[in-house]
């Protein structure tokens, strides 16, 4: 892996090569962001294989569905990411998913756990552990629903018992945070 | 300015840019990204942590993974190829040999059509010449047939002065020119059983009378004469033999030259033949 020369183009010029189904388009966003798209699917889908099944779906959706991608909408990593959380957010809730989550959660539970921890505490995310450390708890709980437990903001409201503006709020607050923790 | 930065402060941004607002919701953001700076400002840098973030918080698939992605998209891609486009020709490069072909097929077809009207014209020519030959065959026919029919005509009238010669019961009576008309002669047949009178017209030598006057023939009975019947002195008789007034007894007859239709007695200044029957 660290012999193989890693492919980066500009955002650009990726978009452009995407939806001219060139194969160096998947080719270079696979080598820029296929870490980092792992990375939010396995905060969602906690074991790996599934996750890294996942990952591939994620790929392929985004080959197939290049043409969907409006780029005056947002940057092309918030539409690879939505697509990445969106089908593992399904993947979580569809029925056969929950009954294995179930078993493991009853039968696994410690394996369910290191899987847990491998991602919290993986070696590359040091510093963010220490930014979420820093977070206030009431912040890191509504961002954890939302985008690493695959919650809607209603359902987040509902979970926590608060009102929907104020968990906008604390969402709003914590990505707050991390944008002051990123400059 | 106060209305952009209450609905940056909501929290709608935040939302959208996670995709967690509806559809509706969606195109409202887009609607006062466009229209506000400061929004769309505030969503790409929303979108520039959030991307920080996941590559902060990155896991590097394995390598197997990496193949096993792209397998599956080349196989994605293999079960939905893409259409080629057909481009059509629309003027096909002709062969410089298909140019010749075409030459010389024009070329033939000139060259017989040539022929072909030379054949035309020769043709209508030889048709024309047959028929020109055949019209003139036809007059020809027409006129042997005719001449045929008149030779039958006389050859039975030959005979039947052959016969009256051979017969005892016609008399041959020759007339003869008076004074007036000396050379002037002709026969006159007559068989006394049957009172039947003809005039042999090639034995008739007169003067050609004119369309104002006749001939009339006479019979001399018992010295009076009785009116026979009128005849024209011409050359194309159609037929040998005239058959005039039957006469039962006569001594001589004469031939007068009368106004046309005759004459109820014979002018006698104008006899031009007379003949005595022999007894």
């Amino acid at each position: 892996m660290a012999l193989t020369k890693k492919i980066s183009l500009s955002e650009e010029e990726l978009v452009r090569a995407l939806k001219a189904q060139e194969t160096i388009a998947i080719q270079a966003l696979y080598d820029m962001y296929s870490g980092a798209l792992l990375g939010v699917i396995s905060r969602i889908i906690l074991q790996p294989e599934v996750a890294e099944d996942l990952l591939q779906e994620t790929f392929i959706k985004i080959w197939n569905s290049a043409e969907s991608y409006d780029n005056t909408k947002g940057r092309l990593f918030t539409w690879m990411m939505n697509v990445a959380r969106n089908l593992s957010i399904d993947k979580l809730r569809s029925k056969d998913f929950k009954n294995s989550n179930k078993n493991q959660d009853i039968e696994n539970n410690v394996d369910f756990i290191d899987a847990q921890k491998k991602v919290t505490f993986n070696a590359d995310l040091l510093g963010l552990r220490e930014m979420v450390v820093a977070l206030k708890p009431e912040f890191t709980t509504v961002l954890d629903l939302v985008y690493f437990k695959g919650y809607t903001h209603m359902e987040a409201a509902e979970e926590l018992e608060l009102p929907l503006g104020t968990v906008k709020t604390r969402i709003r607050m914590a990505i707050m945070e991390l944008r002051k923790y990123f400059n | 300015m106060g209305q952009t930065a209450a609905y940056i402060e909501s929290g709608t941004l935040e939302l959208y840019v996670l995709g967690l607002l509806s559809p509706k919701e969606q195109v409202e953001v887009e609607r006062m990204s466009n229209e506000f700076p400061r929004i769309k400002q505030e969503i790409r840098e929303i979108e520039l942590a959030m991307e920080q973030f996941a590559a902060a918080n990155a896991i590097n698939p394995g390598t197997a993974l990496e193949d096993k992605i792209f397998a599956a998209i080349n196989a994605a891609d293999m079960t939905s190829p893409k259409p080629e486009v057909k481009v059509a020709q629309l003027n096909p490069p002709v062969s410089v040999g298909k140019i010749r072909t075409l030459q010389f097929s024009l070329a033939a077809c000139i060259a017989l059509l040539l022929v072909s009207t030379a054949g035309l014209y020769s043709a209508h020519a030889r048709l024309d010449d047959a028929e020109s030959r055949i019209a003139q065959l036809s007059v020809q026919r027409d006129k042997f047939a005719a001449n045929a029919s008149f030779m039958e005509h006389k050859n039975v009238e030959l005979h039947q002065i052959a016969d009256m010669v051979a017969n005892p019961s016609w008399s041959v009576v020759k007339l003869a020119g008076t004074a007036a008309t000396p050379t002037s002669k002709m026969m006159v047949y007559w068989n006394r059983a049957e009172k039947v009178v003809l005039v042999d017209n090639t034995k008739m030598t007169l003067p050609t009378n004119d369309t104002a006057h006749q001939y009339q023939l006479w019979a001399l009975v018992d010295g009076k004469p009785v009116d026979l019947g009128v005849f024209d002195m011409k050359t194309d008789q159609e037929s040998i033999l005239v058959k005039m007034k039957e006469i039962p007894m006569a001594q001589a007859f004469a031939v007068t030259l009368e106004k046309r239709g005759g004459s109820i007695s014979p002018t006698m200044s104008s006899m031009m033949v007379i003949g005595n029957v022999a007894i």
